[in-house]
């Protein structure tokens, strides 16, 4: 074995890291992805590059190690093209963290996965281990390492695909969707591993809040362009910028839980199993004492009891591998465990439990579980057909249920061929049209771009059912349930309504649900993007026609006048009452800005010309 | 043509089958709840390749490349075995081995109930198919007279039974004694050319990514009201199942080569076992190797005397 | 279906394992170097599709694919189907360690045969694929059931009882591996076309 220490660094020539002259990229099958794009990427850079599915932004960072050859333009590594000896080089200082963290982890147990990159990189075995076991430490893995990857649960699976990167002590980190399905807390300690991380960075994501927290610079890719480049602050803060490019989370903002009125007439909540007596409280789903426990031998359900009635809106939170995802596939009928399961009355025995899919719909966590027919009406079909209707009525439910989940006209369509939203609803699709009373939604925004989850959010609301919420995102609980439970170790440790759970101090140490970055993340941006109209007299540039007695001609001239303009300013406290609010703002320079005028033609003018 | 022919009344032949059948259900049972955890899911788990790495016992230690050398050469003289005691002995030295690494009795037991489908139909079928040779001790039922059940055909398969769950006993010692890699690692030292296992290491590793992937889909399917049964319809959805699945899986592949090359594979998996041999693993080398041999030339000087 | 070990005699196992290796790697001289790791993915999901049950009346038989493997891969079929059945074997104990050799054989040749049947005849039309998976999903049982059949038959007389009974047991399965095969090249025809034109071959007419 002659094995040497880690190559040197490739050396930097010239200022810029990474420099894209006019690139272009299309795919075998003729799509356009990149198209005369020209970028340079400085060393010590965290770069977020955002936009819509489609935009270009995996093909951009798929270039950025070489993995996709420049088709025409240029592009530069330390002032040197990607030829064969440098690409091998530079590949090994550049980590890609893939979204799906199993394409990634190729080997069979996690210590020889991130012992992979150090041995190409040329360590000897030694000191390959060393830092594999410091890399494994850093993500908190260190005593998972001779596990093979595919008995780790999804977020620990991300954390050793990084710790397989930061192994190698990479220049830059490329990160395509790091968060996508992460739980808070695995998001939150993803984020601290990163802010920890020296080089330069470069992010796709559509988790704003997130890329807000780490990166200085937003690059908005639309159709293969650079549309915007400039800071992420300027980018979270124009409304307007975002919504252009499907970015808009600011419906998020808006603060409120379901109205009260739309509350069922029957109180939630455990404490009134014994009404039972009463004929029209007979709920939908009861669990009595249920436990259910894996093959292998651990309880993911202890003695959880648990009513639901019919028209109620159920939010279920709790940590990962709390049981949420174990308590939803018994109620589907999945799986059985013990104790007293009924269903709109019916105890569900072994046999009967695969008769669940009549009354229970699910919607998988991830679609591509649930979608797997050749074009949408088979997909959506599919059940109605299953469950043996008639020609006429299968078609007319698939396509209500296609129009319910906005996706009319795609009867054709090839589900694989859509965006992450369209398949969401899709899913969701082929679930309604088997008319369930009670829906089960398993975190329905897990990897949807902010546009996605608006409309699901949309649709979800405008949906007739028993409603039960799996998900770790706050706001689809608040805007879509009335009744919260929290999951803890399989058990049920609280059943609030969702406003009283809100105003729970103690949720993050009980079950470490920890929303605090989001939050503050959040009501940042809320501030900047604080955005009214008001008026007051400001001097400003302007061009106008205008006249000097007799004469009557236009060109920018500055003034001060009172208008209405709308502009994104902060506020020190936001506590609601506009009234409160002093809504001075620094001048805006010479700025011209646009606005309606009227009567300013004979508005007297005594400048100089 | 001189064949000791015993004849028994046919309430015999009843009696036989209505054993028969019962240890064929039995088998399939054992069968079907074997099939059950691969398919019915969605708790179905596959079985892992390799054991861990800090284990210890005479298997654990024995060098990977001796130890692979002499399983599988030791498996092929058990197949040559021709004499039904000389299987046993096979047997029984497998059955010894299993202890002798501390390993648990499930896995074994579990490879050789797979196999028993298999393994029952030539049971059944040998007796009656087998050709009649001079000297073939028959058994003729009353009434059955152009069906003869032949004992040396029942005896010809109970030696496939015997040498088939050798076999299968000396699996669980060849391969749950070292972590996966490295015992392909020890097969590339033997000669084998370093791409086989690396091929099968990555085959190995999405095989169970594939099967998580085929059990949550088809847990999908019975979300929505799937029931198996053999109509026309149905195989379009199985069709339209395994379709999906190559298509996610061959989408996978591509990732996959990124993500490799990404962290710069360039043609070879970097092997990170080292393997020293000393006496102890000459020694149990030779000692199965030499055992082998003998039951081979004890098999064939009784044949020849025979 | 696959052969035990202890069927066949030694030279016929030894002799069938080097015909395989040598197949196999003539098989993977056909495949592009760098495609090879993508090869190994694809044998995982084929060993996976192998692992659906399909109910056949009182029992259920699982898919075994061969002519669609062939189908999809051409050449680099039976390095696949090798390293399928070597992780079959290692994993469930179904083909034996020293029938190896013989289970590629009867798995391997139809589908390289189906391979090539279907990269002749597939045409551009969705039907006419269909047509001609299907034919190809049946065919590879039936060459595999014939196969199977040899290889016991050459085990000695005594199996050829054996060996008749096989080849009629192969029968329903046929009949389900066909329907099976033309579903799923409908699918993929309509899905993701590219898969059914043997993705990771080496194109010798390449420049």
């Amino acid at each position: 074995m002659h094995r040497l220490a880690r190559q040197q660094p490739l050396r930097q020539q010239g200022e810029t890291l990474f420099s894209l002259r006019d690139v272009s990229y299309s795919y075998p099958q003729g799509r356009q992805a990149l198209s005369g794009l020209s970028l340079d990427i400085m060393p010590g850079d965290r770069v977020a590059i955002v936009g819509q599915n489609g935009a270009g932004k995996s093909t951009l960072l798929r270039h950025l190690n070489g993995l996709l050859p420049v088709q025409s333009g240029e592009l530069t590594y330390k002032g040197a093209g990607f030829d064969a000896e440098h690409l091998r080089r530079a590949r090994l200082e550049i980590g890609l963290l893939f979204q799906d963290p199993d394409d990634q982890l190729f080997c069979n147990s996690v210590g020889e996965d991130v012992l992979f990159g150090p041995l190409n990189q040329g360590l000897e075995l030694e000191e390959a281990r060393l830092h594999a076991d410091a890399a494994l430490g850093a993500v908190g893995l260190l005593d998972k390492k001779q596990r093979p990857p595919h008995r780790l649960s999804y977020g620990q699976r991300k954390r050793a695909a990084l710790a397989g990167l930061l192994a190698m002590a990479p220049e830059v980190l490329l990160l395509d969707e790091p968060t996508a399905n992460l739980d808070p807390q695995q998001e939150e300690l993803l984020l601290q591993r990163l802010k920890e991380y020296d080089g330069t960075l470069v992010i796709i994501t559509h988790n704003l809040l997130f890329a807000y927290e780490l990166c200085e610079r937003a690059i908005v890719l639309d159709r293969g362009h650079i549309h915007h480049d400039y800071t992420l602050r300027e980018l979270v803060s124009q409304r307007s910028a975002l919504r252009e490019h499907g970015l808009d989370f600011s419906f998020r903002f808006v603060e409120q839980a379901l109205p009260e009125d739309r509350l069922p007439a029957v109180p939630p909540g455990a404490q009134d199993v014994g009404r039972d007596s009463t004929p029209a409280a007979q709920p939908i789903i009861e669990l009595a004492d249920y436990a259910y426990r894996y093959p292998d031998g651990t309880a993911a359900l202890n003695g959880l009891s648990l009513t639901v009635h019919a028209g109620e809106k159920v939010a279920i939170v709790g940590e990962n591998g709390a049981g949420k995802t174990t308590l939803v596939s018994c109620l589907m009928g999945l799986r059985r465990g013990r104790g007293l399961y009924r269903l709109a009355g019916e105890s569900v025995t072994e046999k009967s439990r695969k008769e669940n899919c009549r009354t229970v719909g699910l919607v998988f966590q991830d679609s591509a579980d649930q979608l797997f027919c050749p074009s949408c009406f088979e997909e959506v079909a599919f059940g109605p057909r299953q469950q043996g209707l008639t020609k006429d009525e299968i078609a007319a439910r698939t396509a209500a249920a296609l129009r319910q989940a906005g996706l009319a006209g795609y009867e054709e369509r090839v589900p694989l061929h859509l965006s992450g939203g369209e398949r969401k609803r899709l899913a969701l699709a082929a679930v309604l049209a088997m008319r369930p009373d009670i829906l089960i939604l398993d975190e329905p925004t897990a990897g949807l771009d902010p546009d996605g989850e608006e409309r699901l959010l949309e649709i979800i609301r405008n949906l007739d059912v028993t409603l039960i919420l799996v998900s770790h995102d706050l706001f689809f609980v608040r805007q879509l349930t009335n009744r919260t439970i929290v999951l803890h170790e399989g058990q049920l440790v609280q059943d609030y309504g969702t406003e009283a759970f809100f105003a729970d101090a103690n949720l993050t140490s009980l079950n470490q649900l920890d929303f605090t970055y989001r939050n503050r993340c959040g009501l940042e941006i809320m501030q900047l993007q604080h955005e009214h109209e008001h008026t007051h007299r400001h001097r400003h540039l302007h061009e106008h026609e205008h006249r000097h007695g007799e004469l009557e001609h236009s060109h920018p001239h500055e003034h001060v006048h009172e208008h209405g303009h709308s502009y994104t300013h902060t506020h020190h406290s936001h506590d609601g009452d506009e009234a409160e609010h002093t809504h001075g703002h620094l001048p805006r320079g010479d700025k011209v800005h646009d606005h309606e005028h009227p009567g300013h033609k004979d508005e007297p003018h005594d400048h100089e010309h | 043509m001189t064949n000791p022919i015993l004849q028994l009344p046919w309430p015999v032949l009843v009696l036989l089958l209505g054993l028969l059948v019962a240890c064929l259900w039995l088998a399939l049972v054992a069968a079907r709840r074997m099939a059950g955890a691969v398919e019915s899911g969605p708790d179905g788990m596959l079985p892992l390749l390799g054991g861990a790495a800090a284990q210890r016992s005479p298997l654990h230690d024995w060098d990977p490349r001796f130890k692979i050398a002499a399983i599988l050469a030791f498996a092929f003289l058990v197949v040559s075995l021709r004499q039904p005691p000389l299987v046993a002995a096979a047997l029984a030295v497998a059955l010894m081995i299993i202890p002798l690494g501390r390993l648990p009795w499930s896995r074994p037991l579990r490879r050789i109930a797979a196999m028993n489908g298999f393994l029952a139909m030539f049971l059944v079928v040998m007796p009656l198919t087998a050709v009649v040779r001079p000297g073939d001790a028959l058994i003729v039922f009353g009434g059955l007279e152009s069906w003869p059940f032949n004992l040396r055909g029942l005896l010809l398969a109970l030696t496939i039974v015997g040498k088939a769950w050798c076999v299968a006993l000396l699996m669980e010692p060849l391969l749950a004694t070292a972590p996966l890699g490295a015992t392909l690692e020890g097969l590339a030292r033997l000669g084998v050319p370093r791409r086989v296992g690396e091929l099968l290491l990555i085959a190995h590793r999405y095989i169970h990514v594939f099967f998580d992937e085929q059990q949550r889909m088809r847990s999908g399917m019975v979300a929505r009201a799937f029931r198996p049964d053999h109509r026309l319809d149905r195989m379009r959805d199985y069709g339209n199942f395994v379709g999906m699945l190559l298509v996610r899986s061959y989408e996978r592949t591509h990732r996959v080569f990124e993500a490799m090359q990404a962290r710069g594979y360039a043609g070879a998996m970097p092997g990170h076992y080292r393997f020293t041999a000393n006496a102890a693993d000459w020694l149990k080398t030779i000692l199965l190797l030499a055992f082998g041999v003998g039951l081979l030339l004890a098999d064939r000087l009784a044949g020849g005397g025979a | 279906m696959h052969i035990s070990d202890g069927v066949m005699p030694t030279s016929l196992a030894l002799g069938s394992g080097a015909v395989s290796l040598a197949v196999a790697a003539w098989s993977s001289r056909a495949t592009r170097a760098e495609d090879l790791p993508k090869v190994a993915v694809v044998a995982a999901a084929f060993f996976v599709a192998a692992t659906v049950h399909v109910p056949l009346g009182p029992t259920s038989v699982h898919l075994l694919l061969p002519g669609l493997v062939g189908a999809l891969l051409g050449p680099s079929a039976f390095l696949a189907i090798a390293l399928g059945l070597v992780l079959q074997s290692l994993m469930f104990q179904f083909g034996g360690l020293t029938a190896l050799g013989g289970n590629a054989l009867l798995m391997g040749l139809p589908a390289l045969a189906c391979g090539l049947l279907f990269q002749l005849f597939r045409g551009g039309g969705a039907k006419r694929q269909m047509l001609v998976g299907g034919l190809c999903g049946g065919l590879g049982i039936v060459g595999s059931a014939i196969i199977l059949a040899l290889l016991l038959a050459f085990s000695g007389e005594d199996f050829l009882g054996v060996a008749r009974l096989a080849l009629a047991a192969h029968l329903p399965v046929v009949v389900i591996e066909t329907l099976i095969a033309a579903f799923i090249v409908r699918f993929l025809h309509k899905v993701k076309p590219e898969m059914l034109e043997a993705p990771f071959t080496l194109k010798r007419d390449r420049p």
